[in-house]
């Protein structure tokens, strides 16, 4: 197992030789490319199924995130948001800032983005926003900071990297 | 010298990414993620079981087509990259060794533990799988839908990077190959079966 530290997150990364899984801090992943998240993006789109796509991916990262906040007894909220923050870019989704966080409502903007500039890359430029999966990352990640149950916040991105903006800006509301 | 299939494996897994300081991983021309499996599992099973009975074809074909795409793109960048260059290119004589080790690859990838067992050069392979992600969407019992979408895609697509022509950056030559499954951990049998012939 290697153990490496990425600012204040720690990642272990581990390969089951038996079973030939992956695990990032006991949780099992897999590597997959901008072309696979964005060809799952569009069929969210074809199929009008955006909201489960946002909605596994919140079920998803919320374990992740909670689960780490758990075993390394993360309660200072200072903390709790760096290590969310962190953990999004550890995955390679992109970078995200919060720029207020509370009980009803909060702002996080991202100025680099998996999905959106593997998107660019393969597509151009779109009329509609695309992150989903960031937006249920976001939703988890506040649930998570919070000590809320999941599914309790909203969040939809007000500007899109996608669609031209400088940035994406993922609003959150509570539900 | 032929392919060192536990060799690649051992060696490959090794690799840690995690995202640069943009929180990007730009590696093998495209940009990686590192998910959990339970999110692309979940997207799937539950699309694939909410779906219209009629739209059914229509998205496992969509599905299918993400992994071929991942696949050909992703295939092509790691047959490419320093690693490949390092640890499979000094195995690799003829082009079946390259899809020799690219299952190899894929294997230690965590997408299953997959290995050909029939090889036909253009004309058939026949891949066999154990233990691959796909098949977590059935902790007991079995289902009578086969389920692993990715797997038939990365399957067509490597047959499609070995024996489709020049690589096309637009994916053009990506489908020329079809992938069908035959068995599946999560329908009972012991391990996944993938035959790929040309369309």
């Amino acid at each position: 197992m290697a153990e490496f530290k990425k600012n204040s997150l720690i990642v272990e990364h581990k390969f089951d030789t038996k079973t030939k899984r992956h695990y990032l801090n006991n949780t099992q992943t897999v590597f997959h490319c901008h072309h696979y998240t964005t060809l799952y993006t569009q069929l969210a789109l074809d199929a009008g199924e955006t909201v489960l796509l946002q909605n596994v991916a919140e079920e998803s990262f919320f374990d992740l995130i909670s689960n780490y906040f758990e075993t390394h007894n993360i309660e200072n909220l200072d903390e709790k948001v760096d290590i969310a923050c962190e953990y999004y870019a550890a995955l390679g989704l992109g970078d995200v800032k919060v720029r207020f966080l509370g009980e009803d409502s909060g702002e996080v903007i991202s100025e680099h983005s998996h999905i959106e500039q593997g998107w660019l890359k393969k597509w151009g430029k779109y009329d509609k926003t695309v992150n989903y999966i960031g937006c249920g990352y976001v939703a988890a990640m506040f649930s998570a900071i919070l000590d809320k149950p999941i599914g309790t916040f909203f969040v939809k991105e007000h500007q899109s990297i996608v669609k031209g903006d400088k940035f994406t800006m993922f609003k959150i509301v509570k539900k | 010298m032929a392919v060192n299939r536990k060799k690649i494996i051992e060696d490959l897994s090794k690799i840690e990414i995690l995202g640069n300081e943009n929180g990007l991983i730009e590696k093998f021309n495209v940009y990686v993620n590192q998910l959990p499996i339970h999110f692309w599992n979940g997207f799937a099973e539950r699309l694939t079981n909410k779906i219209a009975p009629d739209l059914l074809e229509a998205t496992e074909y969509l599905l299918i087509h993400a992994g071929q795409n991942c696949g050909y793109h992703t295939g092509y960048g790691i047959i490419k990259s320093e690693e490949w260059e390092a640890v499979v290119a000094p195995m690799i004589e003829t082009k079946e060794d390259i899809l020799h080790g690219a299952f190899a690859v894929l294997t230690a990838w965590g997408w299953g533990n997959a290995e050909i067992v029939e090889l036909l050069p253009n004309e058939k392979m026949v891949v066999r799988v154990y233990n691959y992600y796909e098949s977590d969407i059935v902790k007991y019992g079995k289902t009578d839908k086969m389920s692993a979408y990715m797997l038939r895609g990365i399957c067509a697509a490597f047959f499609s990077l070995a024996y489709g022509g020049e690589y096309s950056p637009n994916g053009d030559n990506a489908l020329k190959y079809n992938c069908l499954q035959t068995k599946g951990i999560e329908c009972g049998d012991e391990y996944g079966e993938f035959i790929v012939t040309p369309n």
